[in-house]
């Protein structure tokens, strides 16, 4: 039996869709709409499955990706377009905006690929776990110099960066508590820290290749003095500075605001945050309450967060710009997997990078704010350009669904223009847009005249139309606002 | 009655990671030996940095003799070089997967002629992935992405299709790498996704075929390369396991090696000069206890271990070479009982 759907949850499902992953084609789209909302999310929430990732391809063709040492970003991003748990992809994505660590400085994209499998692991599950791994990553490590961090010469740089970036934000604890943190991780280093850290100064990968790390504890290097940390005392290590972040009213306001900000509306950049209140101080309430709630669990916010009214309501929708990965992964979703080998991916990533985000190498610690910082003539140059580049084949499996779908709208084989549009709209989405862009879009195809595909000649023509409309589609303003 | 299996100790290495080009290799894929010792490895290199590829010269006495080909589609250039083979005459045959040909460089190294037409029509190639001189010195190539075998003259003339089709039943093939020969001219083939290796008659019938998916003993992921020395044993390239498996001539299992290269001396020269990284490797730790168990993570991590061993060639004494990828060398090794 097939079942009707109003509009509103049409409108509603490809909201969520577009927010929970990188949006969804028609057949995605029909399995959320046929098993309802509460049941996708709870399926997006709870993946119970690796994805297939068939490493042995990747490296087989792209021999160059079979050490990592660059390219991470292009695996990644293959990763991304394929995945069928792209709740958990965006995960890995939003930690590593939070989290940002670059591959330019660690001279090889493996251990930051290794960062993001963490992610794709912990990245649900509580702050507490997933801030411990993080302390004991080894990209991390090396790149906020914690293998510098010693009993008797302490490093700061990790213990400031996991309170004013990582968890905390700035204004919510002391040098001092800098200082003791620092302390409570002396002793958290990588296996040979010397050796590794010649070669990444030398950028160097002599003699024999580039060498993956591994964390290894220090005790004999670790501070075992006693340690003020927010207020409380003891012999702390890692762990327990990590419980005593992660009990923290600031933690949980600093983590729920980015998640609003990743997830619902753009918020002002980050480091306007200590002076600016939050877009919706209730939004932010709501969600830090499920933190507590539930023993500082991401999976739980995400649940309040999706099932709340300020993500359902229409003031939402459309009040995110789209960061360049979900750009390019929602649009090379939207026409159809992709062949290994092929160039594609890696066109991908450098089309991403060109447009602002070069995955795996954020321009700092800070990683990218994102909202208006994306938008600029260049990046929007590179973002039409790459739409129309990836929606020009109409035999792509993608695109092919796409046609049919908008076939199946038309009567007896036959579709005027204005039809033509606003099908290729209900599909795509269905999409929202300006009605000066609708009809600018219509007047564009009115141009190919009254269409039919019943025969090959008009079938191409038809064809030629829907993906001339489809790229327009892509390349609107309203494409880039998610 | 206790029978004692070979063992296989490692000798030497020889390579370095040339990644602009010199005197190393560069993500190297297949190597071949011709009779005055010299080896000549096919780097796939990067395509960032296109004076990594190229056939690289050297002996296993630490000879660099320079490189032949590069980057390139023109003739004698390569882009994905995938397999290397020598005929009767010592002329050199490389296959490139990428642009579907073949090209025969001289004994002095000058490209003379390359062919190949892309396509799965019989007579064209997609992917040619593995090298073999047959017996009558005619050419069988592994035309990997149409899951067969084709013999082909020297010169390029088709002769038929010797084997192979889609699947996983006997004689079939998924993507196909390595192939080799024994004494008898019976041929063996890495059947790379069936994780197995199937045999054949010189003519191309099958005959038998042994392993299996895993990382047990005997069982295989993704083996790549392989070889056969002159009591019929076969060293395979277990490639996805990061190990070379040594199996009788019935297939049976024998021995296996995880790798264990030190410093060669190139390696030693290279330190000598870089005082800081000699300095710190005072204090490094080439193998450790990982906290992994992805075998491609692991060889990753310590620097002794094959890192994608891609290739296998046994010399006149029976000494074992394997070509490792991802270290940009070839490690040696002499059979023991």
């Amino acid at each position: 039996m097939t079942t009707t759907h109003s509009k509103q949850d049409l409108v509603l499902m490809a909201h969520f869709l577009r927010r929970a992953g990188f949006g969804a084609t028609p057949d995605e789209m029909d399995h959320a709409l046929e098993i309802g909302y509460d049941q996708i999310l709870d399926e997006l929430l709870n993946p119970d499955h690796p994805d297939i990732i068939p490493d042995d391809l990747i490296r087989r063709y792209h021999v160059d990706l079979s050490d990592l040492r660059s390219s991470g970003d292009a695996h990644w991003m293959y990763r991304m377009v394929m995945t069928d748990t792209p709740l958990r992809e965006k995960m890995c994505l939003f930690w590593h905006r939070v989290f940002a660590t670059a591959s330019h400085k660690l001279i090889q994209s493996r251990v930051v690929t290794n960062q993001i499998n963490m992610f794709r692991e912990q990245g649900m599950g509580t702050l507490d776990n997933l801030l411990i791994e993080l302390s004991k990553d080894p990209a991390m490590i090396m790149w906020l110099d914690n293998q510098d961090n010693h009993g008797t010469n302490i490093n700061e740089n990790y213990g400031r960066e996991i309170l004013e970036l990582f968890a905390m934000g700035v204004g919510n604890y002391t040098e001092d508590d800098i200082k003791e943190t620092a302390r409570a991780f002396t002793g958290w280093r990588i296996v040979n820290p010397e050796y590794m850290s010649i070669r990444m100064r030398n950028n160097t990968a002599r003699p024999y290749g580039y060498m993956s790390w591994q964390f290894e504890y220090d005790e004999d290097d670790h501070d075992q003095g006693e340690k003020t940390i927010l207020g409380e005392t003891g012999n702390w290590n890692g762990e327990d500075a990590v419980r005593i972040i992660c009990e923290q009213e600031a933690t949980a306001k600093f983590i729920a605001r980015h998640l609003y900000h990743f997830f619902v509306a753009d918020e002002l950049p980050v480091p306007q945050w200590p002076h600016e209140e939050p877009r919706d101080p209730e939004a932010i309430k709501l969600l830090c309450d499920a933190y507590f709630a539930s023993g500082h669990s991401i999976k739980a916010m995400l649940k309040a967060l999706f099932t709340s009214d300020f993500f359902k309501d229409v003031s939402a929708r459309y009040a995110r710009i789209k960061s360049p990965a979900e750009m390019v992964v929602g649009t090379m979703r939207l026409a159809g997997p992709v062949d290994l080998p092929s160039q594609e991916i890696f066109a991908a990533a450098s089309a991403c990078s060109n447009m602002g985000q070069a995955l795996m190498r954020p321009p700092s610690v800070e990683g990218w704010q994102g909202g208006s910082e994306w938008i600029n003539t260049g990046a929007y140059v590179e973002r039409v350009n790459f739409a129309a580049r990836i929606i020009s084949n109409p035999d792509k499996l993608g695109i092919r669904e796409i046609i049919n779908r908008i076939k199946s709208l038309g009567e007896s084989g036959s579709m005027s223009p204005d039809d033509l549009v606003d099908n290729c709209l209900t599909v795509l989405g269905p999409l929202d847009v300006l009605d000066s862009t609708r009809s600018g879009l219509k007047k564009y195809a009115s141009k190919y005249g009254h269409l039919s595909w019943e025969e090959n000649h008009s079938a191409d023509q038809f064809d030629k139309a829907a993906v001339a409309v489809i790229q327009l589609v892509v390349s609107s303003q309203e494409y880039q606002i998610v | 009655m206790t029978i004692t299996k070979p063992q296989l100790k490692y000798v030497t290495n020889v390579g370095f990671c040339a990644d602009f080009g010199g005197r190393g290799f560069q993500l190297p894929t297949s190597m071949v030996l011709r009779s005055d010792g010299v080896i000549f490895v096919a780097s796939r290199g990067k395509p960032q940095t296109k004076g990594s590829n190229g056939i690289q010269l050297v002996t296993a006495n630490h000879e660099f003799l320079g490189q032949i080909g590069s980057y390139g589609s023109d003739l004698g250039g390569m882009i994905w070089p995938t397999a290397v083979a020598l005929d009767s005459d010592e002329n050199l045959y490389l296959a490139d997967e990428f642009l579907h040909r073949i090209t025969v460089f001289n004994k002095k190294g000058d490209p003379i002629k390359s062919w190949g037409t892309q396509g799965n029509a019989e007579g064209e190639i997609k992917g040619p992935s593995g090298l073999l001189f047959d017996a009558n010195d005619d050419l069988l190539v592994v035309d990997h992405r149409n899951n067969r075998i084709q013999k082909f003259s020297k010169d390029g003339e088709f002769i038929e299709v010797w084997a192979g089709s889609y699947g996983d039943g006997d004689g079939n093939f998924n993507l196909p790498w390595g192939i080799a020969q024994d004494r008898d001219h019976n041929v063996y083939v890495a059947d790379w996704r069936n994780d197995r290796i199937q045999k054949f008659t010189s003519d191309g019938i099958f005959l038998s075929k042994f392993g299996t998916s895993g990382q047990n003993d005997g069982e295989f992921h993704r083996p790549a390369g392989l070889a056969i020395d002159s009591e019929n044993n076969i060293y395979v390239a277990d490639w996805g396991n990061q190990r070379v498996q040594m199996f009788d001539s019935e297939g049976h299992f024998l021995t296996k090696i995880r790798g264990e290269a030190g410093l060669n001396p190139w390696v030693i020269e290279y330190l000598d000069s870089q005082v800081d990284e000699k300095k710190a490797r005072s204090s490094f730790v080439p193998v450790y206890q990982p906290d992994t168990d992805d075998p491609s993570e692991i060889s990753a991590r310590m620097e002794p271990y094959f890192w994608d061993p891609v290739d296998v060639i046994i010399d006149d004494h029976d000494r074992v070479y394997v070509l490792e990828t991802g270290r940009h060398r070839l490690q040696i090794y002499e059979k023991t009982i």
